[in-house]
């Protein structure tokens, strides 16, 4: 089981199966990816593999910011996904290996058979370096939703909880509640288990779980 | 692939002897075509063949080049590609969906053509499961909570989802293995050019 209550302030996610998938959604700029990285380096605290699926940043500062949330944490492994790698010459490369570090990189959002290629040797890399269990942060669908349309990132949100499920990983996925239609957030809601909603609230960020408990929580405090 | 009907497999490979083996294994389970080069195999494929095994090498037109002109007619089928070595799994962005390397044994190909099957049924359902949650989207965005709460044509559909959902998970067991979701992705991609 995997405990979530610590970065999601609400005891409901203290005990999240192994196979769970998470939507995050909010507006623009309230630390959505923050707490999807967060809740990643929190299962690097207690020795949980990471791997971070990233449209927008390189991996050069995924790795950077990384390393420092959880410094301090010894035998840290963290895959990286770099999907905008295309004509990026930072000082990873691709199937790039440090210790405790698995890069891959992909020329594209878009290119989503490149993708699932990098996080399945990434999870290969994370297993056979001992990391039984671990968690997954795809930030963002936003961005993919720019580059295809709705059925297929629904449908590889899909495939790829399902692999996820195999693995015993939880994910985390961030989207831009305002950047997207109300359908187009409905039919993507329905791709997971879960959903975490964020909003500005009156005493600052504020947030939501809902589809892992009963009922959804009350608003509070992040 | 239709449900009522008998899948059908095309064997394409330039020695009769070992089409012949493979035609004695699976001849009891599916209804088995026979082509001894790529033109012939071309010729014997229609919308009713649901998985090829295709030699990787042949006179006249190779593997590659059958398969290129699979992909081209936009055919739904499943190819595995037969081959003398064993490739890595990096061959599946050429487009074939299962490898297998020679000498193959019984269980190895049966187990081959009965997984490429599931997957087509995998892909099937998710289509239908994907159809069904943009009908709920619809309905969802367009009524309040408390119409939806009133409304059966609503209750129908997210029990339909719950079951869809719930084959899905049955079916390939999810997405297992690292071949089934590369393969699964390809298939997702693939569907979007169309």
């Amino acid at each position: 089981m995997y405990d979530l209550a610590s970065v999601l302030k609400t005891e409901a996610v203290s005990n999240v199966r192994p196979g769970t998938s998470i939507l995050i959604a909010g507006p623009a700029m309230t630390g959505k990816e923050s707490l999807a990285i967060e809740i990643l380096a929190e299962g690097s605290r207690n020795g949980d593999g990471a791997l971070v699926v990233s449209t927008g940043d390189s991996a050069e500062n995924i790795v950077e910011d990384y390393r420092d949330r959880v410094a301090g944490v010894s035998n840290l492994q963290l895959g990286v996904v770099d999907c905008r790698a295309e004509g990026s010459n930072g000082s990873l490369a691709d199937g790039d290996t440090p210790p405790g570090l698995h890069v891959h990189k992909v020329s594209s959002p878009g290119d989503l058979t490149g993708i699932g290629i990098g996080i399945t040797k990434c999870l290969e890399a994370l297993h056979g370096a001992g990391a039984e269990n671990g968690r997954m942060a795809l930030v963002s669908l936003s961005t993919m939703l720019t580059y295809t349309d709705r059925e297929t990132v629904f449908k590889f949100c899909h495939v790829l909880s399902s692999r996820l499920d195999a693995a015993g990983y939880v994910g985390v996925f961030t989207i831009d509640s305002g950047a997207h239609d109300d359908q187009t957030l409905q039919v993507i809601k329905q791709a997971f288990d879960g959903l975490v909603e964020i909003r500005d609230g009156e005493s600052g960020r504020e947030g939501r779980v809902m589809g892992l408990t009963d009922g959804p929580t009350d608003w509070t405090a992040l | 692939m239709t449900d009522s009907a008998v899948p059908v497999v095309l064997i394409v490979e330039d020695e009769p002897d070992v089409a012949e083996t493979y035609n004695l294994w699976l001849a009891d389970d599916y209804e088995v075509r026979i082509a001894g080069d790529g033109d012939e195999g071309l010729d014997r494929l229609d919308e009713e063949v649901d998985v090829v095994l295709l030699d990787r090498m042949m006179p006249g037109l190779s593997g590659d080049e059958v398969l290129e002109r699979i992909r081209e007619r936009e055919l739904n089928c499943r190819v595995a590609m037969v081959t003398a070595v064993e490739p890595d799994f990096d061959i599946l962005e050429m487009g074939f969906d299962a490898y297998l390397s020679k000498p193959i044994r019984s269980a190895e190909l049966i187990e081959t053509v009965e997984k490429l099957l599931e997957r087509s049924t995998y892909d099937r359902l998710l289509q239908e499961y994907y159809a069904l949650v943009e009908k709920q989207a619809t309905l969802e965005t367009a009524k309040s909570g408390a119409e939806l709460a009133e409304s059966d044509k609503y209750a129908r559909l997210q029990s339909r989802v719950a079951d869809l959902q719930e084959e899905l998970s049955q079916t390939m067991g999810g997405v297992e293995d690292d071949t089934d979701f590369i393969t699964a992705i390809q298939q997702i991609s693939g569907s979007e050019d169309s």
